[in-house]
């Protein structure tokens, strides 16, 4: 067979996003590769400075559907470091809750995705029918199923009641027993190993040389994670990364199966250590001056980087996303390997083109 | 494998989890952001909810005394039921079902009410 | 001469309807074992009429000639089949209508075309061996290659091929483009290809070849059936149950890739058959 140039993207049927690698194989071995992004560019950053702070909230929510809610999150954060605002702490913890939820959902739909990468749609089936209840507990608590909208700046504008803490508690309990039923099969199947173990191998020295971030980097054997840092309530609620030295497709699926459990003991301890009181204050005057916010989102390390001018528009607003940091390591994972594993390759680092290009 | 075909079969032996979804609707929770509605009776046209809408949703006439809220900008954020004065805006956990075509509300006091 | 033309013809008019049928039950059980409602039955008829009525397209001429031999040669064997014909000349024009529909894959200049036509070839390296060997195995049984004489035997080609039957699994798998195998096509997933070989059809021709995978499905399920042929309906029973173990595996198998696929037929299916026949060989030997 001579060499074959096929684009992967921008509309590929395993991808919904609009990613565009343009592949030379030879004997369906990958042997050279040019990306390019920019299909879904939405100049969100420049609307960002023509309206006003407030509003902002439910305009970067629209970056990424998500993870929208920790966009929110790092929105608020820095407007609020810039305005001197303590929010209440259970606010905190209810930012918490909604992080690791968001991050649960995130991560089952990562994982139905990636078995579906592999052709094994039963268990993609699976895996987005235990993220379906996850969204109905979003329905529940924020009103909306993707886009939560629950995050103010001042704190948490839908405080939770007695009887929805108990029906959240009850949902991820459920889901923990689901996920016990069907991890098992991402984990152990032979057909499933036969197609991620020893693909997209990514070392530790390379994961670090090409800046990768997330569970690309824990599954690197870097124990990075910013939640570490102890934003919203992690510091009170103790928390270490989940690590992985293996580097490849294998050990990225399973640093995410262990975080979704991570995830739910998260959201489960945030909820039984609920402090009263409050969940937001009122906010008065203008943002001014820079801050800069880093967030782990479910695809890693998020930054924000905020400057106001004492009016009410901001005069910059720069969003890095995680997945515009790991396709470096993609192009540095692709050459060399089998065309059936191109798929799997490109969905371990679950790209988020949206998020990205914003 | 063994785990998957147990999966496979009580699948096959129960009912399925998805449903005919414009045949059958599913109960929305009570705090669902389906669609806004604004109480005429109330209104007082302050243009505080226009102001506040990131999505520009609404037009508030102060003078004409009209509102024309367009459903179709609106994002169902709840920031116009927060910012508005009288409560004159509502929430309903319905969604809004589609269309062929785009329009407008085009909302007016009614005669003799709170708005004259 | 008349008998045989009323099977041609009946098996030119049933045999689609029935591979949709089944097409369509596919996808119901399909769905239901992924906790889906799934499509009506009637569903792949849909399709089909729906493709049908689409603006006739196609890249070249060659395309739709390709299409076309395929779908002839496989009402061929198909109807050679039903008229209890050889077993070897049946194999071969299945052979040479994949071959044709291969050709069909290379005839356009779409790089996943291409891939697909590839990998469709090597698909017919792993599984043709496997037919070749089952054909075989039914001379080695009954003294002859003609389905017909299948008809006298006393006691089912299941009790003395199990062996066989199972390699016969295989490449079900494989010719009804179900996962671990669903190489060429993706049929399902269609994710590593786009659609593979049949990327750069649409409209008529894009029904005419699903139409020509129903005719394949029914031929398929027929070579199992040919198992057991007293009483028939047992046969027939057999082959729905192999139609029903086909879409299990492909519920609980994640697709592999080619060279697992040859690594897998090769050494798996051919070898199964190696020892049955070989057992029967020797049976026969010691008997006489
Ligand atoms: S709900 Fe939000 S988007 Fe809709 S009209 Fe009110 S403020 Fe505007
Ligand atoms: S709906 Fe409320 S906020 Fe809007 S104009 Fe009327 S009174 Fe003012």
């Amino acid at each position: 067979m001579g060499r074959i140039t096929a684009p992967f993207g921008p509309q590929h049927p395993v991808l919904p996003e609009p990613l565009h690698l343009n592949i030379t194989y030879e004997d369906e071995k990958v042997v050279g590769l040019s990306p390019a992004i920019g299909y879904v560019h939405r100049g969100l950053e420049k609307t960002a400075e023509k309206k006003e702070y407030p509003e902002n909230v439910f305009l970067v929510e629209r970056v990424c559907g998500i993870c929208s809610f920790m966009h929110a999150m790092t929105y608020c954060m820095g407007i609020e470091e810039l305005m001197g605002i303590e929010i209440p702490p259970r606010a905190q913890y209810l930012r918490v809750f909604y992080s690791e939820i968001s991050r649960l959902h995130s991560h089952l739909l990562w994982l139905g995705l990636f078995a579906d990468a592999f052709g094994f749609e039963n268990l993609f089936m699976q895996y987005w029918a235990a993220r379906e209840k996850i969204l109905d507990l979003m329905e529940l608590t924020g009103g909306q199923r993707v886009i939560l909208s629950s995050c103010a700046i001042g704190g948490i504008r839908r405080d939770l009641n007695a009887e929805q803490i108990d029906t959240a508690q009850g949902v991820l309990m459920q889901t923990e027993e689901e996920l016990k039923r069907i991890n098992p099969v991402m984990l152990n199947a032979y057909t499933v190993k036969q197609r991620t173990v020893g693909k997209g191998m990514l070392s530790r020295e390379d994961a670090l040389l090409y800046g990768a971030v997330g569970p690309m980097l824990r599954a690197s054997g870097v124990a990075q994670d910013l939640r570490q840092t102890g934003y919203a309530a992690y510091r009170e609620l103790g928390f270490a990364p989940v690590v992985e030295t293996d580097g490849d497709s294998y050990a990225r699926a399973l640093v995410r199966v262990r975080e979704t459990c991570q995830s739910i003991e998260l959201a489960r301890k945030a909820l039984e250590r609920l402090p009263e009181g409050e969940a937001a204050v009122k906010v008065k005057g203008n943002p001014d001056g820079e801050t800069m916010q880093r967030v782990e989102q479910p695809r890693g390390e998020l930054l924000y980087y905020i400057k106001g001018n004492g009016s009410k528009n901001l005069e910059r607003l720069r969003i890095r996303t995680p997945t515009f940091a790991n396709i470096p390591s993609l192009l540095k994972m692709l050459p060399g390997c089998e065309m059936a594993d191109v798929p799997v390759i490109v969905l371990s680092i679950d790209p988020c083109i949206s998020c990205t290009e914003r | 494998m063994a785990k998957m075909i147990s999966t496979v079969m009580s699948n096959l032996t129960h009912c399925p989890k998805t449903r005919l979804y414009p045949l059958e609707e599913r109960q929305l929770p009570p705090g669902t952001r389906g669609q806004i509605e604004f109480d005429m009776t109330k209104c007082i046209f302050c243009s505080l909810c226009a102001k506040r809408c990131p999505a520009d949703a609404i037009t508030v006439d102060r003078k004409g005394k009209t509102l024309v809220f367009n459903p179709f900008r609106c994002i169902i954020c709840e920031s116009c039921l927060e910012g508005c004065p009288k409560d004159a805006i509502s929430l309903f956990s319905h969604w809004r079902a589609p269309v062929t075509a785009l329009y407008e509300q085009k909302y007016q006091p009614e005669p003799g009410q709170a708005g004259d | 001469m008349v008998k045989a033309l009323m099977v041609v013809l009946l098996v030119v008019i049933m045999a689609p309807l029935l591979g949709g049928l089944l097409t369509g039950i596919d996808r119901v059980l399909t769905a239901r074992m992924q906790g889906r409602v799934g499509p009506p039955v009637l569903q792949p008829f849909y399709d089909v009429l729906k493709l049908l009525g689409k603006e006739a397209l196609a890249a070249n001429r060659r395309q739709v000639a390709w299409a076309l031999g395929y779908l002839v040669l496989i009402i061929a064997s198909l109807a050679l089949f039903c008229l209890g014909g050889d077993l070897l000349i049946i194999v071969f024009t299945m052979a040479f209508a994949a071959g044709s529909f291969v050709l069909g894959g290379f005839s356009v200049r779409s790089p996943y075309s291409h891939i697909g036509s590839q990998r469709e070839l090597l698909q017919m390296l792993a599984y043709e061996p496997v037919l070749i060997l089952l054909a075989l195995g039914v001379y080695l049984q009954t003294g002859s290659f003609m389905v017909k004489d299948l008809f006298h035997q006393s006691q089912p080609l299941l009790a003395s091929m199990p062996l066989v039957f199972i390699a016969l699994l295989i490449v079900l798998t494989i010719k009804i483009r179900k996962s671990p195998f669903d190489l060429a096509t993706s049929h399902h997933g269609h994710q590593e290809l786009v659609k593979g070989i049949t990327t750069e059809y649409s409209g008529p021709y894009l029904a005419l070849i699903e139409v020509t995978h129903w005719y394949e499905l029914v031929l398929l399920l027929g070579l199992a059936a040919m198992f057991w042929t007293h009483p028939l309906g047992a046969g027939i029973l057999l082959a729905l149950a192999a139609f029903f173990i086909e879409m299990v595996i492909d519920n609980i198998c994640a697709r592999l890739t080619w060279n697992w696929m040859i690594k897998f037929t090769w050494t798996g299916g051919i070898i199964l058959c190696l020892i049955n026949l070989g057992v029967i060989w020797v049976l026969r030997a010691g008997g006489v």
